[in-house]
């Protein structure tokens, strides 16, 4: 069969047909939960042209059977399809919103000693749960009586390491007051600059896929999941799968804030709706009933 | 630091129960260890029996909603679910539509012998069915309903949805539609905004 042209393709050398498109597509799309439409074709074709080359394949047959036997691979395709720029203090009127309600009431349910946990999933190269770290330190008087858990997920393993590390460009600390990154950052001869020790120690990282039932299952009693900008990526299935396994690692009446752009009321009856003055978020039923 | 860093998950994280535990824990009184049920329960097809006799029973909305998002995902769950548009209970019935929309593929195949049962409320919900499908075969459905419809709510929702969805080879059978129901103003109101809608996405 012919290869269809691409509207810009990656690669002279590199054609993707109309049916390994397809292919393709479902593929990531059982793998991710991501959706790409026709209207994507050429941005995924650039990314899998891209990679079919670095990873010195003939083409996409034989770099899609290298896909289902070499998990490196796999990962490194998944990275370039789910790259996200993101920055600290990133929709900061949610951390706002942690500090001036949504903690006191999780407190107020909690006995001495029980920890908070706190969850950004997917949190990509680590800016989200870093940014919680320093805004809990910086803004929630109790900080010091509480034990609090933060944990960072992403399904793309090189944008963990990334977060692991803890290096960002100042681009990324845009948001950032020149006070706070002189307490937390360390710069580094390169212009970068490297988030504080003990801060770095303080996350857990861990890869999750969010449609994953078996990955999401291993983190349960969270308070609050912060999982922004990502359902609008999914189609509706997925959407639901997400929001069942979401539900499942929510502690009872334990909170979801959601990107700025997405509703779960439109992806499942799940959850209460809570409206605070800096935000909506939505809440698990259960113990403490409805906020 | 107050801050602390929570341990890997480990063996104390939860492991999936087997589909024998699975099915025992759906007839637990509590209805957190029924959605574990659920959701334990595995996504083969042979899930679909014992998921459908679940649903019947449960009332919980968690438990109803895992139920639903897992029959969904399984394409031997369509026509057990389409049979659920003829229940009583309202949650059943919008449940049913909402996973037949998730199935797409199967759904396709139900959806003439749906939308032409003899009971109007299955004929009704079957075009709401039918409002997932691509656009020209969302229409092409709808057009062929409309033209030998003859209860009045039913069409007036597949105008609704046309009016959504329909592509500009709807507008004939739509101005058609009013002649057949003189004392029904509504449909010559919903058509009319209907065919103005279509005409104005093609603009």
């Amino acid at each position: 069969m012919p290869a269809d042209k691409p509207d810009q393709p990656g690669s002279p050398d590199i054609r993707i047909a109309d049916h390994e498109f397809r292919r393709f597509r479902d593929f990531l799309y059982r793998r991710t939960g991501i959706v790409f439409g026709d209207a994507q074709r050429a941005y995924v074709e650039r990314r899998l042209a891209d990679r079919i080359l670095a990873a010195g394949s003939r083409g996409f047959s034989e770099h899609f059977a290298r896909l289902l036997v070499e998990p490196d691979e796999l990962e490194r395709l998944i990275s370039a399809f789910t790259v996200n720029e993101t920055y600290f203090y990133r929709e900061d009127y949610q951390l706002r919103c942690l500090t001036s309600t949504l903690l006191d009431r999780i407190t107020a349910r909690k006995r001495r000693g029980q920890p908070i946990r706190l969850w950004s999933v997917p949190c990509s190269t680590g800016e989200e749960p870093y940014s919680i770290a320093i805004w809990l330190l910086e803004n929630w008087p109790h900080v010091d009586s509480w034990d609090i858990e933060i944990v960072g997920s992403d399904i793309d393993v090189q944008a963990l390491k990334t977060a692991q590390d803890g290096v960002y460009s100042e681009r990324s600390l845009m948001r950032l007051s020149r006070p706070l990154v002189a307490k937390y950052f360390t710069a580094l001869d390169d212009g970068r600059y490297r988030i504080d020790e003990a801060l770095r120690g303080s996350v857990q990282f861990s890869q999750v896929n969010i449609i994953d039932q078996g990955d999401t299952g291993l983190w349960r009693d969270m308070d609050v999941i912060f999982c922004r900008n990502v359902l609008i990526y999914f189609d509706d299935m997925a959407r639901r799968t997400a929001a069942n396994n979401l539900y499942d690692s929510l502690t009872p009446g334990g909170y979801i804030c959601l990107g700025h752009t997405e509703s779960m009321s439109r992806i499942s009856p799940l959850f209460h709706v809570c409206r605070f003055p800096e935000a909506i978020v939505y809440q698990k039923p259960g113990e403490g009933g409805h906020d | 630091m107050p801050l602390i860093r929570r341990g890997p998950p480990g063996p104390a994280g939860e492991t999936p129960a087997s589909p024998d535990a699975a099915r025992q824990d759906l007839l637990s009184g509590d209805p957190l260890v029924r959605r574990r049920g659920v959701r334990s329960l595995g996504d083969g097809p042979e899930a679909v029996p014992t998921l459908m006799e679940a649903l019947r029973r449960e009332g919980d909305p968690a438990v109803r909603e895992a139920i639903f998002t897992a029959l969904a995902a399984l394409p031997e769950a369509a026509e057990p679910l389409a049979s659920l548009l003829r229940s009583q209970d309202a949650g059943l019935r919008n449940g049913a539509i909402e996973a037949l929309q998730a199935l797409p593929g199967r759904a396709r195949s139900l959806l003439p012998g749906l939308l032409a049962d003899r009971d109007a409320d299955v004929r009704l919900l079957s075009a709401e069915i039918a409002r997932g499908l691509p656009a020209a075969e969302a229409t092409a459905l709808l057009c062929g309903l409309l033209e030998r419809e003859n209860d009045v709510n039913v069409c007036t929702t597949a105008v609704e949805i046309l009016a959504e969805i329909g592509t500009p080879d709807a507008v004939p059978v739509l101005r058609g539609l009013p002649r057949r129901f003189p004392g029904a103003p509504i449909v010559a109101f919903a058509v009319d905004v209907a065919t103005k809608r279509i005409a104005g996405a093609q603009n």
